[in-house]
């Protein structure tokens, strides 16, 4: 069998002419960039739209990649956060309640989905209210569950910086929300 | 740490926002592939010189700042050795010449009309 390429190898590969190499990166990497665009902006054009913004970045950079600074998939990290805290900041949010997706689950009666959806736009409204470091760091620890020394690598900083964020933007997440949980149901909520 | 109903609330918003990683549709896809193909179709951009200065043009003319510093040092050596010429290099071109010769650079009654 065949070693796997890593990314790096595979964006040299690229960077020298090689399409297949473009392929493969494109069939390993965008599951999970449009799984972090889709957690982040909850509205799966957009997610598809920054994913190939971002990989738009990763084919341009390929001739001056340098493997030794970072591992693609934390550089990828990083934009797609950075992609997605712009446009929560530029649309302002404030979707209307019809253009959130309604999560697919034939289970749960209309009224559930409803609140889900609800809920769902409430949360990714909170997140275009806060500065943009502690939406990517909040969003980085409790929507992608990574530890904060990936985070802090991820956003250029130290683990103490990422830890005031996280605290700082649940706080005001917390603010924002607790105005609502009776709207959202959050009160009577055991599920 | 004890969780308040708040902490709940934002844990639970949370929980329901990780939804697992998504394939983009095969239109997104493609989109992705013809990006691809657009940067390798591109000409390699050819990487364009900083702009110069005159004086960096001339340094690299005579051989970068390491030619310039044996320059700098055979000049200063040279003006030396004329000002305050060793014995030896006196000795020599008096041996040569077979005299010493003495220009004054300047007439001595030169002044003479500028004094008061």
């Amino acid at each position: 069998m065949a070693p796997v390429q890593s990314d790096a190898d595979l964006l040299a590969a690229f960077a020298g002419g090689d399409r297949n190499a473009a392929l493969t990166l494109t069939h390993r990497l965008t599951p999970r960039l449009m799984g972090q665009a889709y957690r982040m902006l909850g509205n799966r054009a957009e997610a598809e739209d920054v994913t190939q913004d971002a990989m738009m970045r990763l084919w341009r950079i390929a001739p001056d990649w340098d493997a030794d600074r970072a591992l693609v998939t934390t550089w990828l990290y990083r934009v797609v956060a950075n992609l997605c805290t712009d446009r929560l900041r530029k649309s302002g949010r404030g979707v209307a309640l019809d253009a959130i997706e309604e999560p697919a689950d034939e289970a749960q009666s209309a009224a559930d989905n409803m609140q889900d959806a609800a809920r769902a736009t409430a949360l990714h409204d909170a997140l275009a209210d806060l500065p943009e470091r502690q939406a990517q760091a909040v969003a980085l620890r409790h929507l992608e569950e990574l530890g904060n020394p990936e985070i802090a690598n991820i956003m250029d900083t130290n683990v103490r910086t990422v830890e005031s964020l996280i605290a700082r933007g649940k706080r005001a997440l917390i603010a924002r929300l607790s105005g609502r949980k009776e709207e959202l149901g959050y009160e009577d909520d055991n599920r | 740490m004890k969780m308040t109903t708040d902490d709940k609330m934002l844990e639970a918003a949370f929980a329901q926002a990780r939804t697992p990683d998504v394939m983009p549709s095969e239109d997104a896809l493609n989109r992705i592939m013809m990006d691809a193909d657009s940067v390798l179709a591109a000409p390699t951009p050819v990487k364009r010189r900083p702009k110069q200065g005159i004086g960096v043009m001339i340094l690299e003319a005579i051989g970068g700042w390491t030619a310039f510093g044996g320059l700098a040092t055979a000049t200063v050596a040279g003006l030396w050795i004329g000002i305050s010429p060793p014995a030896a290099l006196t000795d020599l071109s008096a041996g040569l010449w077979g005299a010493t010769i003495e220009v004054p650079l300047l007439e001595s009654d030169m002044f003479a009309g500028l004094e008061g």
